[in-house]
Order: C-alpha cells, then sequence, then structure tokens
C-alpha cells in the first residue's frame, strides 16, 4: 500500500471531478450565458468605446473579459458548493479521519474546480476569438497568465466564502450577491469610467477590478501595466486562501493535526 | 494477547457538559468490542477522539501502540471508520464512493477494484456498485458505509450504530462482515443499541456509563452477575411464598403468577416449590427467563 502524499492526491482529485462531471449543470449554465452575453453585448461596448476615456479598445475585448470575470464569479458557487457538499454530505469528517492531511485534501478538491474554472475562461475566450476576431495584442501568453491568475483567485476566494457559508441556500443567495457585486464594482457590466462616481471611487477594491485591469492589459498590448493588477490578484487569492485556512481550521479544531511520521517502528502493546 | 487500542483515562468535555470521564478501553486484535450505553454515555465522543477527530483533554489513546494525537499520521492508515450518519457521496456510485476512499488510504487502483468486488459480493452489493448512492435503498447505504470503511483492510475498526434503520437481511450482511473482519485480525468496536447483536458477533461488552466503562469482559461472565427470572404460573393464586432467609432471591406474587428474581432462578425456585407441595398441585408451568444483555445493561446502569 502506498502512502504517498502524490497518490492521495490523485485519488482525491479524480473522485473530485467524478463529482463536478455528476453535477455539470451549473457549471454549463454559467458558461452559455457567458457566451450569450458576449454576443449580445459586443454592439453595446464598441458603440461605447468611443465614449470611454483610456487606450483604445475593441467592443469585444470589453464584452469577453467583463463576462469572463462575470460568469467565473458566479462559478465560484459551484467551486464553494463543491466544498461545502462535504460539510453536508458528513463526508468531511471522514476525509480528516484518513490519511490525507488537511493540505492534501483541499488541494486534491481545489485542483479540478480551478481547471473548470480555467477551462470556462478558455471556452468564453476562445468563442470571441472564433466569432468576433478577439485579439490580444500582448500575447496569447498573457491572456493565459492572467486566465490562471483570475481562475486561481476565484478559486481561493470561493474557499474562503465555503467555509463562511452555513447551508447552500445561504451560499446560493450570499454568492449571487458577491457575484453581481464584484462584477458591477469591477466594471464587467459597465466600463468604470461610466460608474457614478462613488463606485468609481470603490472600484479598487473590487477583486473583479484587477482582473479586468489586467485582461485589458493583455488585450490591448500594454503588457507593462499586467504586474500590478496580477499582483494585486495573488493578494487577493491569499486572503481568500487565509481566510478559508484560518476559519476552517477553527470549525474544525477538534481535528487532530497530521504529524509528519518518524521513522521508529511503533511501539506494540502488550 | 497485543491490544490494538489501548485507551486511558481519556477526559473530554464540551462546555459544561463531560463527555468522556476517565474512559478506558483496551481491544486485541481479533476482539470485537461490544460498546453499549445510553445516549450521551460517551461513545460516539469515543470513537470521535480514537479517530483523531477530536483531542482529549487528558489521557491517551494508542493505535498499535501510536498515540493518536503525537503520532496522528502513523495512526491513520490502521483506521477504519463508519460514523452514525450517513457519510458518503450521493451523487457518486457505489464503486465510486468505494475507490475515493480506497484512494484517500493510498491503495492502488487495481487493488481497489479487487477489494471492492470482494466487499460488493460480501455486503450484497454487487449488483448496485455502479448506481448513485442517492438511489440506493437505506440497508444499501448502511452497507456501503460499513464497506467504506474497511476497504483498506484496517487493524482497528470503529462502527458506530451501523445497523441503524437496517433491515434483517442488512443486518445479518454488516455483522457476518464486520465477524469475517475481526476473524482476520482487526479489532473491531462496535458500538449499537441493539443487544442481540453482540451475541451474534460473539463480542466482549464494554458498557459506558457518564464518560467512563462501568464494566467489561466477557458477556458470560457479566451476565452472570445479573439476576434472571423464573416464572411459576399456578391455577389458582399461590400461597405467598417467601425465600429462605439469606437467599438472594427475591419473591413476587402477581395474581396467578409467582415471580423469582435471583441469578440462578431456576436453583432458587427448585427449593422453595419443594418446601410447599400443596402449592405444586396446582401448578401450570414454569418458564425461565434467564438474564439478557438488555437486563445486564438495565442493571448495571441502576446501580
Amino acid at each position: 500500500m502506498s502512502r504517498q502524499p502524490a497518490t492521495r492526491l490523485a485519488a482525491e482529485a479524480r473522485h473530485q471531478t467524478v463529482l463536478i462531471a455528476r453535477d455539470p449543470g451549473p457549471m454549463i449554465g454559467y458558461t452559455v450565458m457567458g457566451l450569450l452575453l458576449i454576443t449580445a453585448t459586443r454592439p453595446l461596448y464598441t458603440a461605447l468605446g468611443t465614449v470611454i476615456p483610456g487606450p483604445p479598445s475593441a467592443g469585444i475585448d470589453q464584452a469577453a473579459a467583463g463576462m469572463a470575470v462575470m460568469f467565473s464569479l458566479f462559478a465560484l458557487k459551484v467551486g464553494a458548493a463543491h466544498l461545502l457538499n462535504e460539510r453536508t454530505w458528513h463526508t468531511w469528517e471522514r476525509l480528516l479521519a484518513s490519511p490525507a492531511g488537511f493540505g492534501e485534501i483541499l488541494a486534491g478538491k481545489a485542483l479540478p474546480i480551478f481547471i473548470a474554472i480555467a477551462a470556462q475562461q478558455a471556452l468564453l475566450f476562445g468563442f470571441a476569438t472564433a466569432a468576433f476576431g478577439l485579439h490580444p495584442r500582448a500575447g496569447w501568453w498573457a491572456l493565459a497568465a492572467c486566465a490562471l491568475a483570475w481562475s486561481a483567485c476565484v478559486l481561493l476566494l470561493g474557499s474562503g466564502a465555503s467555509t463562511l457559508a452555513r447551508s447552500p441556500a445561504q451560499l446560493s443567495a450570499a454568492g449571487d450577491i458577491v457575484a453581481l457585486l464584484t462584477s458591477v464594482l469591477g466594471g464587467a457590466i459597465i466600463p468604470v469610467p461610466l460608474l457614478p462616481g462613488w463606485l468609481r471611487d470603490i472600484a479598487p477594491a473590487s477583486p473583479g477590478y484587477w482582473a479586468l485591469n489586467a485582461y485589458r492589459a493583455a488585450l490591448t498590448g500594454t503588457p507593462s501595466q499586467l504586474g500590478r493588477p496580477l499582483l494585486v490578484l495573488g493578494a487577493f487569492a491569499l486572503a481568500g486562501a487565509g481566510i478559508a485556512a484560518l476559519i476552517g481550521a477553527s470549525q474544525h479544531s477538534t481535528a487532530l493535526p497530521v504529524r509528519r511520521q518518524r521513522r521508529t517502528r511503533p511501539e506494540l502493546t502488550g | 494477547m497485543t491490544a490494538v487500542l489501548d485507551a486511558t483515562g481519556l477526559v473530554k468535555r464540551f462546555g459544561s457538559t463531560v463527555a468522556l470521564d476517565g474512559f478506558d478501553l483496551r481491544v486485541s486484535a481479533g476482539e470485537i468490542t461490544g460498546l453499549v450505553g445510553h445516549n450521551g454515555a460517551g461513545k460516539t465522543t469515543f470513537a470521535r477522539v480514537t479517530a483523531g477527530l477530536v483531542a482529549p483533554e487528558s489521557g491517551v489513546v494508542r493505535v498499535a501502540g501510536a498515540d493518536v494525537t503525537r503520532a496522528a499520521a502513523r495512526v491513520r492508515p490502521l483506521l477504519g471508520l463508519a460514523p452514525q450518519e450517513l457519510a458518503l457521496y450521493p451523487t457518486a456510485t457505489a464503486r465510486e464512493n468505494l475507490g475515493a476512499f480506497a484512494g484517500l488510504y493510498g491503495i492502488r487502483r487495481r487493488e481497489a477494484r479487487i477489494r471492492i468486488r470482494q466487499l460488493a459480493d460480501t455486503l450484497m452489493l454487487g449488483d448496485v456498485l455502479d448506481r448513485r448512492v442517492r438511489d440506493l435503498s437505506g440497508g444499501q447505504q448502511r452497507r456501503l458505509q460499513a464497506a467504506t470503511a474497511m476497504v483498506h483492510r484496517p487493524r482497528l475498526l470503529l462502527l458506530d450504530e451501523p445497523t441503524v434503520g437496517a433491515d434483517p437481511v442488512t443486518r445479518d450482511a454488516l455483522l457476518a462482515v464486520v465477524r469475517g473482519a475481526a476473524d482476520d485480525g482487526a479489532a473491531v468496536v462496535y458500538t449499537t443499541h441493539y443487544l442481540p447483536e453482540l451475541d451474534t458477533l460473539d463480542a466482549t461488552l464494554a458498557v459506558a456509563d457518564h464518560g467512563r466503562i462501568i464494566a467489561r469482559g466477557n458477556r458470560a461472565a457479566l451476565l452472570a452477575t445479573v439476576p434472571g427470572h423464573a416464572v411459576a404460573d399456578f391455577d389458582r393464586p399461590p400461597p405467598p411464598l417467601a425465600a429462605p432467609a439469606g437467599s438472594p432471591a427475591e419473591v413476587c406474587r402477581e395474581g396467578t403468577r409467582l415471580v423469582i428474581t435471583a441469578p440462578e432462578p431456576a436453583s432458587a425456585l427448585v427449593p422453595l416449590l419443594a418446601a410447599h407441595p400443596d402449592a405444586v398441585a396446582h401448578l401450570r408451568s414454569i418458564e425461565l427467563c434467564p438474564p439478557t444483555l438488555d437486563d445486564l445493561y438495565r442493571h448495571l446502569v441502576k446501580s
């Protein structure tokens, strides 16, 4: 029997993939809605492009980036729900009682969710490219870096949210509000320069704002402006991870820490 | 015999509630210990402490010599836990659930497939392995839960009321597989309120009350300390018979019945009737009721 962390992590990740695949509806829904809204809002953003101050930006840039940010925030709810399910199904304690450490469990569960969110981003930008000629002027690598950073940020914020929620209904309601608020503040629906002044002032508090800044830098060909937004997204991700670790640990403070096995043989009691 | 589980002096409080108050239990390899006690006696808390889910305030639990608190990483691969509540993934199939738990214990996929098939056959789950858990009956879910605890062949199996709500067929299958695990060398702590199950399992007994073990040992030896009953039924109210002076027997008249309560009720009844031959002429029947595990439990808790 192998008890190596990588084997257990792979097993947990495989199992989490199965759980996501068994209930794909919400993820598909949030992706299809993104595709529809990219199509519907592109003419609007193209028209707005002439009145928005700042770098020239094709309508599809704002439509694709805005919808990618907004619907990944809704997808965050899906990821958080998968983590919350472990508690409502009473399986969390069984995971904690297994040889897998807390980090292995979280990483094993998070990896497929991260892949799902990143795949959603790829699909939305892929559609925008194929259907409307989206072209990241800073290069595909820049767009991919943004998508991966944002997916990680969303995932870790979702992990934090899942520890705060007490029930699936609570998570769903709060998730909708947070996703919409973060999207609006970030400028995913209405570009930030067109928001009311007081909303513009607090927009940087939204991780969506930084995600859109990063995407805009990748799409408009200003990679020099990519570093700061990615750093801030990293900080948001760390905050989400911190919440997940702190609150998760306090909620399950009864669980004993798994200490690494010493190389001594167990002493058998007679 | 080697003690796989050795718990000593466990104390655990939840606020003002004392869940464990000096709880001691040793279970050897191949031994099934029936842990019985009323709700709140500390059975589930003990299972959670042993599984490393709750840290005791004092006391030590050792599994195969390793301290559960200090060497959790060494202990956890040796444990199989089936908690009282169903803890399965309802949207996944039975096979996927078993595979997930096997993977968590580091069992390779090929070996897991073989083990899953064995458990499914033993627990009559073969036909439903590819059905989602939410579509299984309650009994099938119970069997699956036990199977997930045993998929990695643990050295210590903690089963917390595994047959709650199970039908007789499910119960028989579960008891057989638990007995089989013990025969293969596992130490089993089997928490239950259905005491006759412990006879089927040929389990030793540990009675918990207020967070500590108040009786521990072989069922027969413990039962010998509990009074049983003999009921003599007459065709008319019997005369007021009394137990001989110094006898531990208690005699009680209930209409036409005479109820003798004594550690060995038959032995107490015979001299009583022999002393009253006129009453014997009216005797219709004698029913001997040896003490049951239920009687033992009530007796211990009462005393």
